[in-house]
């Protein structure tokens, strides 16, 4: 395919889940969908950091755009925060969907060439999918 | 009328995570409306984890159903996947 594919960024309280999912996704997927991690504080606690989230945003961004999915709750609140001053918004949807789950689907479906609102809704529906 | 076609696999080893996503890639490049169903159960080859949830294990009869402008060509490089994906060990 010869246009970019949607990037990944997964944002938790925990650096080794962050990273945890990504590596699942990536094998999951084929490892061709850029998935970036950004877990932990800047000193390495429990929690989100704003740099790191803005970092990921830029590295995982080829020009298809990139699609974010937070852990818990306040992992919104500084996505949010960092969109609100970051230079091309339009660029980046937060999905709500589980984070496991939905970094599976929502990968799975960038490395099928799904464009980022396919992908944003990927991460989404994955809470339908039932496991048992 | 799109024009629909159906084939059967009988797996070589368990649908895992790993092939389930190589299935639903592959499965996301084509227009055409895909589902597998394996033991009684249906799900969309384009989601990864309804193919997972599947739970398909080898030895398994599995069928590979589209309907669709491109639905021949699907059905033939989704059961190739399956042939392939699911011959490789692991999770």
């Amino acid at each position: 395919m010869s246009t970019a594919t949607v990037g990944i960024v997964l944002v938790s309280h925990s650096a080794e889940l962050a990273e945890g999912a990504a590596n699942l996704a990536a094998q999951v997927s084929g490892g061709t969908v850029t998935i970036v991690a950004a877990g932990g504080t800047d000193d390495g606690r429990l929690g989100t950091s704003a740099a790191k989230v803005e970092r990921a945003l830029r590295q995982a961004d080829h020009g298809a755009g990139v699609m974010v999915l937070p852990d818990l709750g306040s992992a919104v609140l500084v996505v949010k925060a960092v969109l609100e001053d970051f230079s091309d918004p339009g660029s980046v949807l937060l999905a709500d969907g589980p984070f496991v789950e939905g970094a599976v689907a929502a990968t799975v479906t960038a490395a099928a060439g799904g464009d980022l609102k396919a992908v944003a809704a990927a991460a989404e529906e994955a809470r339908h999918a039932r496991k048992l | 009328m799109p024009a629909s076609f159906e084939q059967a696999i009988t797996l070589a080893g368990d649908l895992h995570a790993r092939p389930a996503g190589a299935l639903a890639v592959a499965a996301g490049r084509f227009a055409a409306a895909i589902e597998v169903t394996a033991g009684g159960h249906t799900a969309d080859a384009k989601s990864v984890l309804g193919v997972m949830g599947l739970g398909a294990t080898s030895g398994q009869h599995v069928t590979v159903s589209a309907a669709g402008p491109d639905a021949q060509e699907a059905v033939a490089a989704l059961i190739a996947v399956l042939s392939e994906a699911t011959k490789v060990a692991g999770p």
